[in-house]
């Protein structure tokens, strides 16, 4: 069975796939674009898979994100892409690690923070091995 | 069973002296290891005595699942019967319940919120982001794990010094070391007195993912370099937990490991030296802590039977 687009099926999408990636399927759906495109247009070209009003959310959402930019045109604005999807990524990221204070316990980072007299302590140590190395 | 009961829940004490001694003398991989199964093993034997300390010390209480039986002076002869002990217990272990799964959601928060973050760019092992923030971290889940990277952390390291950070991240996607990070972490929660070496088993499994590089980038000093360089341009980060004592924070002492010669991979040290001392000290603390809660909860399990007229 096959539902008609409507608000049942408006509401289930997002929770379905993720705002993740309706974000980066927009973001890339504008970036096929030649010039600012409108939120209509992105619509069409997903295939009319979204409502209307998901993709404004969307777009409003990417607006925040620093990862598009928009300038009003007639009676509704035109959007052009201000990032690729590796900004967004990097972005989101930022924001995941932003929120986690406690993220060493988590992700093994390469390097921790330095303590006090780290620095000081971790350039004798290159600047000794660095002039070893020359010699 | 009596004071043995309190055993396990004071025994990691023992183990304190491997976690600070294991670093300068056991090789990372077996530092690793060794202090993360000490770590489980204690605090799942705390756990338990925790939970018996709590059924005795509540058998009074009303309501309580005990049969009547227990109020057998008996009963209460063999074991250690104190109900404020047995009442303070209960928070106890509500503490514990409860940290421990914070911990656990907030892994797997992070990780679900770092791999949908990541969604829309190719499924490779790394992750480039373009980002003026310079960070690397391995990321763990999915087919393989990932390396993300930025590409500020990528613009400060010649191209040896990458190949070296690729390695590291990607050896502690392969060696697994996030489970014995949750391990250790988890271990931590349930017993204060293992928080020291849920720092030792970090610093070890760092260690481990720099040697690993080593030998694939066949040059220590590159790696010690690489080391240097991403903790120089990321000093703005928080220094790592507990280091601020004047003791060198622990990205000095990586790289001056990985200055000094390669660690020996001996299988077990040798009971003459401080490092073997004290590493037979904390096996001998978990056996100990073990036994004590694998005895108390058959005496319990003996003594409910024998009081339940089933």
């Amino acid at each position: 069975m096959e539902r008609g687009p409507g608000v049942a099926d408006h509401r289930q999408r997002p929770r379905r796939r993720g705002q993740g990636e309706l974000e980066v399927l927009v973001l890339s759906a504008l970036r096929e674009a030649d010039g600012p495109a409108t939120a209509g247009w992105v619509q069409e070209r997903l295939g009319g898979d979204l409502a209307y009003t998901t993709v404004i959310t969307i777009l409003t959402r990417l607006l925040a994100k620093g990862a598009v930019t928009r300038e009003r045109a007639g009676r509704s604005f035109a959007w052009t892409p201000a990032s690729d999807e590796a900004g967004l990524a990097a972005h989101r990221m930022r924001k995941v690690l932003d929120a986690e204070s406690d993220r060493e316990a988590v992700l093994a980072s390469f390097v921790t923070g330095l303590g006090p007299d780290d620095e000081r302590l971790l350039r004798e140590l290159l600047g000794h091995s660095g002039s070893e190395g020359e010699d | 069973m009596g004071v043995f009961v309190f055993l396990p829940i004071v025994l990691p004490l023992t183990a304190w002296p491997i976690a600070r001694l294991a670093e300068q003398h056991l090789h990372p991989r077996t530092a690793t290891k060794l202090l993360t199964g000490v770590a489980a093993v204690m605090a799942l034997c705390s756990t338990v005595c925790l939970a018996l300390v709590m059924v005795v010390g509540t058998a009074q209480l009303p309501g309580n699942p005990l049969p009547d039986g227990w109020s057998d002076p008996e009963v209460r002869a063999a074991v250690p019967y104190d109900e404020v002990v047995g009442k303070a217990a209960i928070p106890a272990l509500c503490l514990v319940v409860v940290a421990c799964g914070r911990t656990l959601w907030r892994h797997r928060r992070v990780r679900r919120r770092a791999h949908r973050a990541l969604a829309g760019l190719p499924g490779t092992g790394v992750a480039v982001l373009p980002d003026e923030v310079p960070y690397a971290y391995a990321l763990p889940g999915g087919r393989q794990g990932r390396v993300v990277v930025t590409t500020a952390m990528l613009d400060c390291l010649e191209p040896a010094e990458r190949r070296a950070l690729f390695a590291h991240e990607r050896a502690h996607l392969t060696a697994r070391h996030h489970r014995f990070l949750l391990t250790v972490q988890l271990a931590a929660r349930a017993n204060p007195f293992l928080r020291p070496l849920r720092t030792a088993v970090a610093y070890a499994a760092e260690r481990w993912a720099d040697e690993e590089a080593a030998r694939v980038v066949g040059s220590r000093r590159t790696v010690a370099g690489a080391i240097g360089k991403a903790a120089l341009v990321t000093r703005g980060g928080p220094p790592a937990a507990l280091a601020g004592f004047a003791a060198p924070g622990p990205v000095p002492r990586r790289v001056a490991a990985l200055l000094g010669p390669a660690p020996q991979a001996r299988r077990w040290p040798s009971l003459f030296t401080s490092a073997g001392l004290a590493a037979w000290g904390a096996a001998a603390g978990t056996a100990v802590s073990a036994m004590a809660s694998a005895n108390s909860a058959v005496t319990m399990v003996l003594i409910l039977r024998a009081a339940t007229p089933l």
